[in-house]
């Protein structure tokens, strides 16, 4: 049986697409399968995701216990935000997450090589690797997503769960699209690890709380500047209905799904522009 | 009395030479272009969004856990600080034992006149020295401008030896996992959750005294909170004077613990060099 990598010219745009995913599968299949070569490191890597994850949650767990009623929201809503973030960077790192690496794979000169293959580049990027610790990110975002979703103090109303999932697609292509945006500038710069580190850090620390409890100054840096707003705690607020304090008009919320692609498409088409001025750093 | 050595090829070297290692990581963020303008940008945002964030839980108390409002924002500061200087630039620079081994220039570590441990721990020092020179710069701009309380003077020389120590301590622990490399070829992961471990247990994340007393039960029986939290608890005056000498007493156990450890490892590293690369 022989498969057809790249197109005849003849076939539907559907076809092209189950092909383009079915190609992926299989490079994703085949990671996997390289990744487990390491046993050992594969298991920690699981765990990598298990315990940042948890640390994160137990910071967060902790302020929740001594700090309670922030912002105006109660325990079980503070707990959705936290849950909500975890949720969407867990996607994100499983779709996206290899935009983290750009800089080892121009150090590596793999970009060199993904440039002469007849497949996207950034695709390319996103199938260099399988990354297992968003296996360990799901575990706990899912093990938290049922203790928020059961503790929550409000009814699921079939819009309230429209309102989730809704908020958690908009979370995950606003957080692809900041990580696609910095990964432009690590086609270029090496240190831009460090912002890309950075960033993943303040969103950990700052996704995950009403950040209504933040001053003025703060709280717009967060939702303009760096849109960590977006990621949990704008779509949260449209689900539990709390809006004291924030920054953001409610039409833009319920838009965040749409605000999300647009960022995202904006950011792509920004990489792309980055890609074409590459010019390679490796030796 | 002359203090130069003959080197191998006769040039003649000073004893003191090999400490400019040293210098390598400070040389490098500092003529890299715009690494020290971007880290002190990322410390000040940090800073900044730390000291508003504890700020604002305080609304509505005035003490928590033993600690004031001054207290926790001076804590999470130094907190900060020194969680995101002292993870350094090796990886970035290529210099990490594992980026040695598959890249097989692991083994010039083992072929220089500079031995391989000594070689490490000047690298190390030099890595440690600079992070502390964000941290004085941090509390020198944070000072005057009251973000942070000042120390009780008699407490601050007590608070720079616990420093010392935990920087010891906090190297100690990096050198394990870099010579367990040795054996077990890949490191990535557990440097990782060796960074997020030790966060969380030293106090990185949140002050050690806001969580329960079971969690902080165990932080003390391990090392990590010696890194981060016994200084900076010195420096807040939130360690009760009558524990200082026994936390003390903690870290130099601890560092001399892992070095006797770290010696035995190198030896038995040292037989068996594994390169991937090269």
């Amino acid at each position: 049986m022989t498969t057809h990598l790249v197109g005849t010219g003849s076939e539907s745009a559907a076809q092209r697409f189950a092909a383009a995913w079915i190609l992926a599968l299989r490079i994703t299949r085949l990671n996997l399968r390289a990744r487990l070569e390491y046993r050992a490191e594969f298991l920690l890597t699981v765990l990598t995701g298990l315990v940042w994850q948890t640390s994160i949650l137990v910071f967060a767990s902790v302020l929740l216990v001594r700090f309670p009623g922030m912002g105006g929201w109660t325990s079980p809503q503070v707990l959705l935000i936290a849950s909500m973030r975890m949720v969407s960077h867990a996607l994100f790192i499983l779709l996206f997450g290899r935009v983290l690496w750009i800089t080892g794979l121009v150090q590596l000169g793999s970009i060199e090589a993904f440039l002469l293959r007849p497949l996207p580049v950034y695709r390319q990027v996103q199938l260099s690797m399988f990354s297992v610790n968003a296996i360990g990110d799901l575990l706990v975002a899912a093990t938290l997503t049922t203790m928020a979703v059961t503790r929550f103090d409000l009814p699921w109303t079939p819009a309230r769960v429209a309102l989730l999932l809704a908020g958690l697609l908009g979370g995950l292509l606003v957080e692809a699209a900041v990580h696609t945006a910095i990964s432009a500038f690590g086609l270029h710069l090496g240190g831009t690890v460090y912002w890309s580190n950075w960033t993943e850090e303040l969103m950990a620390t700052f996704g995950n709380y009403p950040l209504n409890i933040l001053p003025k100054v703060a709280q717009a840096a967060l939702t303009y500047v760096l849109p960590i707003a977006f990621l949990a705690y704008l779509p949260a607020s449209l689900v539990t209905g709390q809006t004291q304090g924030r920054a953001v008009p409610g039409l833009v919320v319920a838009l965040i799904p749409l605000v999300g692609l647009g960022a995202f498409v904006a950011s792509r088409l920004f990489w792309n522009a980055s890609l074409r001025r590459f010019q390679g750093v490796s030796g | 009395m002359s203090t130069a050595t003959a080197a191998p090829d006769g040039r003649r070297t000073r004893p003191w030479a090999h400490l400019l290692v040293g210098r390598v990581t400070p040389l490098g963020e500092v003529l890299a272009g715009g690494r020290v303008a971007t880290k002190a940008l990322q410390i000040a945002v940090a800073v900044f969004l730390s000291v508003v964030l504890w700020r604002a839980l305080y609304v509505g108390t005035s003490s928590q856990a033993g600690l004031d409002r001054e207290q926790a924002v001076t804590y999470a500061v130094l907190g900060t600080v020194l969680v995101s200087t002292r993870f350094s630039a090796s990886w970035l620079n290529g210099d990490t034992v594992l980026q040695r081994m598959q890249q097989g220039t692991i083994l010039f570590w083992f072929l220089r006149p500079m031995s391989a441990r000594r070689y490490y721990f000047v690298r190390g020092l030099g890595e440690l020295g600079y992070a502390q020179v964000w941290l004085a710069v941090t509390v020198l701009v944070c000072l005057p401008l009251g973000v942070i309380q000042e120390p009780d003077p008699a407490m601050l020389p007590v608070f720079v030896v616990s420093l010392l120590l935990g920087n010891a301590i906090f190297y100690e622990l990096n050198l394990v996992l870099d010579l367990l490399c040795f054996w077990t070829v890949m490191n990535q992961s557990a440097v990782q959750i060796m960074f997020f471990v030790q966060t969380l247990l030293s106090g990185g994340f949140a002050p050690l005294w806001f969580f329960p007393d079971w969690f902080r039960t165990v932080s003390l029986l391990l090392p990590f909170q010696g890194t981060l939290n016994v200084p900076v608890s010195i420096y807040v005056g939130r360690l009760p004077a009558s524990q200082i000498a026994g936390s003390l007493a903690l870290q130099v156990g601890w560092v001399v613990g892992l070095w006797l450890f770290n010696r035995w490892l190198w030896e038995r590293a040292s037989r068996r060099v594994t390169v991937q690369g090269g």
